[in-house]
């Protein structure tokens, strides 16, 4: 689709957050946010814990609606429209925490994700048997996803997201909890599907090697305001951030 | 997709015995005792159906009710032909389940267990207040044609059978993959583009047309309903067919209301005695085997297999 707009400014914009404000009771957990991100790209959205992350991914994938502000995926408005609207246009996101069903097998989990866009059982099974392949999760087709290893947890929630063919991929912290070469591996996959099945991938990550790594381009977010915008290089410069993110980290 | 389990073939065996026995029994009795085990099968395997979604559907007892009541007012008020009134007791009870479900069902939480009781009590309170179906005494003179009386039993068991096959048929598909997606965290296949408030009503419709069928027949193997028959308490009865029999298993509805029927004829008519008696089985059985008749039998096995090693 886009497999060739890979630079790091990206092709042309495929969703757009126009000043997204959430409330809940008295906190402000994002407000005042734009940002947009542009096909084919990789987005980071870092910032320290609490900052917004999460409640931005739910907003912006209908989960929950905002309190003010626009929301615009592929040129259509879709402020206030349900999750299920959302990702039948495209925008498919995982979960930080209970990102899979748990009682449930790894075939079952991708063929739930399946069950929408592939119509029959058969095209379902092809599609589980493809994601599966593709996530390192063949071997393990008939295990109960719960009682799966860490890092193939993570990879069962993105085979799940995968198994909807989005155009847009939204990750909340599909790394934490990897092993060295886990990571690598959940990286090197993140790039191929950018460039062989021309996805969007805006991705939520605390590990930061990992981040300057994949991101072509980073938003930062401190107390659920934008903070700064720019390169990995950029923003790994940049004061602000230095203070309220990294500088804390150390 | 593929069910071809020795385990399911069991079950057709099974089934085409009962079929049989209610054909050949020389005892009336009995056939219409596999009848009623079977009807009380239908009941708890649909109320486990929509505990797939993570669902107790009291109102389980309501649909039977208004499958009971459709047949028997296109049969006695309105003389219309037998096959269309079954035929309209299932349509009808899914009908109103949709209705029912679309309203209750979006909301997370304990509201839809109260609103299905409460739904349940209001719907039989109607029955009692209308006049031209009976009023507190119900409909009287339901009676399959002549063509079928002999054999009715027979028929009523192969029909009640065919809706526990169905129901098992949709919950081995990736539709009752769905269901138990659901329940087990929705938001999964929310993110996936699914609408979930939609297939719990679906789910809650498909059992619903089961047990409206099952009260069509009912009608008629009875030949007089009343509204106290379908109470929320049929609910209850059946959560204790699912619960004696096994949750997990999709037998066990079937072998808690076998179960529990059987027992049940040797109490009846000492009434006090008789729901003291089942309360007491059921939290007997539910401390002593909290996996059910099924679960049981499966630890049995287990233990018999280890102990031959
Ligand atoms: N449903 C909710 N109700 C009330 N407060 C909420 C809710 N969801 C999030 N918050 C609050 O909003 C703020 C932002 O939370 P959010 O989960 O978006 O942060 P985050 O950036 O994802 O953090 P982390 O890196 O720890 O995952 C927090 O203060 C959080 O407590
Ligand atoms: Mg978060």
């Amino acid at each position: 689709m886009n497999g060739e707009a890979s630079t790091v400014t990206g092709g042309e914009v495929i969703l757009r957050a126009e000043r997204l404000e959430r409330r809940f009771g008295g906190l402000t957990a994002v407000s005042d946010f734009s940002f947009e991100l542009r096909a084919g790209e990789i987005l980071g959205l870092i910032g320290p814990n609490g900052a917004g992350k999460s409640t931005t991914f739910n907003l912006i994938s209908g989960f929950i609606r905002p309190s003010g502000g626009r929301l615009v995926v592929m040129g259509r408005d879709v402020t206030g429209a349900s999750a299920t609207t959302i990702s039948r246009m495209g925008l498919v996101r995982t979960f930080q925490h209970d990102s899979l069903l748990s009682e449930m097998s790894v075939v079952d989990n991708i063929l739930v994700g399946a069950s929408h866009r592939q119509r029959g059982h058969e095209k379902r099974m092809e599609k589980v048997r493809e994601v599966a392949a593709m996530t390192g999760l063949a071997d393990h087709l008939d295990t109960i996803a719960g009682n799966l290893p860490h890092g193939l947890q993570r990879m069962l929630s993105i085979a799940i997201a995968l198994a909807a063919e989005p155009r847009i991929l939204c990750l909340d912290e599909p790394l934490t909890g990897l092993q060295g070469a886990e990571v690598g591996a959940a990286l090197d996959l993140f790039e191929r599907l950018r460039t062989a099945h021309g996805l969007t991938i805006l991705l939520v990550e605390h590990n930061m090697r990992a981040v300057m790594r994949a991101c072509d381009r980073l938003i930062v977010l401190n107390y659920g305001r934008l903070l700064a915008e720019g390169s990995p290089e950029e923003v790994s410069r940049n004061e602000a951030v230095i203070e309220a993110y990294l500088g804390r980290k150390r | 997709m593929q069910i071809r389990s020795p385990g399911v073939w069991a079950c057709v065996a099974l089934a085409v015995a009962a079929v049989l026995f209610a054909l050949l029994a020389t005892n009336p009795y009995h056939a219409s005792l596999v009848v009623w085990i079977l009807t009380n099968a239908v009941l708890a395997a649909a109320l486990r159906f929509v505990l797939q979604i993570g669902e107790l559907n009291i109102a389980t007892a309501a649909f039977f009710g208004v499958g009971a009541y459709t047949t028997s007012i296109c049969a006695v008020l309105l003389g219309w032909p037998f096959w269309l009134t079954l035929l309209l007791a299932p349509l009808v009870a899914a009908l109103l389940s949709a209705l029912f479900g679309w309203v209750t069902l979006r909301t997370k939480g304990p509201y839809f267990l109260l609103v299905s009781f409460a739904f349940t009590e209001v719907v039989r309170l109607i029955y009692t207040q209308i006049n031209v179906i009976g009023g507190n005494s119900g409909l009287v003179g339901m009676f399959p044609p002549m063509a079928i009386d002999a054999h009715y039993p027979a028929f009523a068991a192969a029909l009640l059978a065919a809706a526990l096959f169905a129901l098992y048929g949709v919950e081995r598909s990736d539709l009752g993959r769905l269901f138990k997606a659901i329940r087990n965290n929705d938001a999964i296949p929310r993110s996936v583009g699914l609408n979930v408030v939609f297939l719990k009503v679906l789910c809650v419709v498909i059992a619903a047309a089961a047990v409206g069928l099952a009260g069509g027949l009912h009608a008629y193997a009875n030949n007089v309903i009343a509204p106290s028959d379908f109470s929320y308490f049929v609910a209850i009865l059946a959560l204790a067919y699912v619960k004696i029999g096994g949750e997990g298993h999709p037998m066990g509805p079937v072998v808690g209301a076998a179960v529990l029927t059987l027992v049940g004829q040797r109490v009846a008519g000492i009434s006090a005695w008789e729901n003291i008696f089942y309360g007491a089985v059921i939290v007997v059985a539910l401390l002593a085997f909290p996996g059910g008749l099924i679960g049981l039998a499966g630890r049995v096995r287990g233990l018999v297999r280890g102990g031959a090693r």
